[in-house]
């Protein structure tokens, strides 16, 4: 949904594990690595949580995520946030730029009780839908597969032309180039479950 | 290739409630240019059962139609069109057009309706990849090898540019088309006809025909006094080929000042793409070679280039420079 800055989630990993580990340069590898470090270690998260709300104070929404979330609600689609993030830093993310009005819930690993599978499952719980009847949105392999362990479809974000070809490889279930396409995608994935029902 | 079924309707009524009848599994054959290519490459979306209209009385002429303009039955094979003294006479951009459709091969098979209706060339779809088009839910073509068959103006899930020159070429002339549909007849523009990726009976397509409307006549209105027209085509390869891009021009100028102009650029999009920016500036001006770097300037602002194929756009901005220079000459 936005451009997060690498740093502070390096700072994250960095101080979690004494600094041993290879910085990466892009914030979604960075992230994906520290939720990996939470995952197997469990460790304290209170100076995370600090770096991760500085994380969220700086973040930009990329230019599409409004106008595509405003149209997807306006189709009634009810809207869920499944993040790993700390439910503060995600409550300053949705404030700051006034997004909070476009989603009915918000998963956490406070309230869904862990990281990147947890507030995926949460949130599909919580509208009652079954993993297979949700996409996910992702833009690395991490993402690929915790979708898939879930049994959610997971879509590639084709932000970075490169990095998708290479992603696409591993097997996605879509892929969109902007979240414009997404009101799209949903229309012509209704459309085509009408036709199934209908024959 | 699998194996279809050929129904032969005597009529377009009857082709229409075959085709009503197997829903998406029909499809309209007429030329079979693309059609029979899209079964070769073994197409999800290629048909079962293949509504054979050539033999159909009626859609095969091109004929004055009483107020000055010009009727073309949809099966009307793009050779005639390019051989027509009629046309000549009254659109000669589009006999210039149609003459850089494929080779004279391909004219002498396909028709007008097919080359209207075509679907896209990209070359990921016509591999077989499982793609919008083809029952997946990814445009290979928006991260691999898009520098001839892709959009540069951006895309709508699928990314292949709108391959027709037909259309291009007549959407300056407000050509409109009939189609046969199960509620009776329907009148839409060609601007309308091919308005780039829509969701149409669950399926991505170029055109807004449903699975069992017909295309039956293009009407061209009768051609305006004064009008200047040029039609423009790049292509990787000069004796057949596929728009790179291409431009459709059409000016209507008294005492050298522009009163109406149309532009439209092909190859470029997901449609023909009318570039209303250039085609108000041009109102009102004189017709002067000094004219085009100014066109050209406003030309294609909205462009959104993917890796490999910005070259386009400076393409078709190259053929509205020259275009340009061709009717102020």
């Amino acid at each position: 949904m936005a451009e997060f800055s690498a740093e502070p989630f390096l700072k994250i990993i960095a101080g979690l594990s004494g600094g041993r580990k290879k910085a990466s340069q892009s914030a979604s590898r960075c992230y994906w690595h520290l939720l990996n470090s939470i995952e197997s270690s469990n460790p304290p998260l209170d100076k995370a949580e600090a770096l991760e709300l500085q994380a969220a104070e700086t973040a930009m929404p990329y230019e599409d995520v409004v106008p595509a979330l405003t149209e997807l609600k306006g189709m009634g689609i009810q809207l869920s946030i499944a993040s790993s993030l700390s439910a503060t830093a995600v409550r300053l993310f949705l404030e700051r730029n006034r997004l909070t009005e476009l989603f009915s819930a918000v998963w956490t690993r406070n309230n869904s009780g862990g990281v990147k599978a947890a507030p995926l499952k949460a949130a599909c719980a919580g509208v009652s839908l079954k993993p297979e009847q949700a996409i996910f949105l992702t833009d690395t392999l991490e993402g690929l597969n915790t979708a898939r362990a879930v049994g959610v479809h997971p879509v590639l974000m084709m932000n970075d032309p490169d990095e998708a070809k290479r992603l696409a490889m591993h097997d996605p279930a879509g892929g969109i180039v902007s979240l414009h396409e997404l009101p799209d995608f949903l229309r012509l994935i209704s459309a085509q479950n009408a036709l199934r029902r209908a024959t | 290739m699998k194996s279809v079924s050929i129904y032969r309707p005597a009529s377009v009524d009857e082709a229409v409630q075959i085709l009503s009848k197997h829903g998406r599994e029909a499809g309209v054959y007429a030329g079979g240019t693309d059609l029979l290519i899209r079964l070769k490459n073994r197409l999800e979306q290629a048909p079962t059962y293949l509504v054979d209209i050539k033999k159909i009385d009626g859609l095969r002429y091109i004929k004055e139609d009483g107020q000055g303009g010009v009727a073309i039955g949809t099966a009307t094979k793009l050779a005639e069109i390019a051989d027509s003294d009629l046309l000549k006479k009254k659109y000669p951009m589009l006999v210039e057009a149609f003459n850089m459709i494929s080779s004279p091969e391909l004219r002498n098979a396909s028709t007008l309706g097919g080359d209207l209706l075509q679907e896209v060339w990209c070359q990921y779809l016509r591999g077989g990849y499982s793609c919008w088009r083809n029952g997946g839910y990814i445009c290979y073509g928006a991260i691999g090898d898009n520098s001839y068959y892709h959009s540069a103006m951006g895309g709508r899930l699928c990314y292949a540019v709108y391959p027709g020159d037909a259309a291009t070429a007549l959407i300056p002339y407000d050509a409109r088309v009939k189609l046969a549909t199960p509620s009776g007849p329907k009148e839409l523009s060609v601007e309308q006809l091919v308005p780039g990726d829509m969701l149409v009976d669950g399926r991505i397509q170029s055109h807004v025909v449903r699975y069992n409307e017909i295309l039956t006549e293009v009407v061209i209105p009768p051609p305006q006094p004064n009008a200047r027209a040029s039609f423009e085509k790049l292509r990787p390869r000069g004796v057949w080929d596929f728009a790179m891009a291409s431009l459709a021009i059409v000016l209507q100028v008294r005492d050298n000042t522009i009163e109406d102009a149309r532009v439209v650029f092909g190859g470029i999009a997901g449609k023909p793409l009318r570039e209303t920016a250039v085609e108000n500036f041009l109102r009102g001006k004189v017709l002067a070679a000094d004219l085009r770097s100014q066109a050209v300037s406003i030309a294609l602002a909205n462009a959104a280039p993917l890796k490999y194929n910005a070259t386009k756009i400076d393409m078709a901005k190259g053929l509205l420079a020259s275009g340009l220079t061709k009717l102020s000459a």
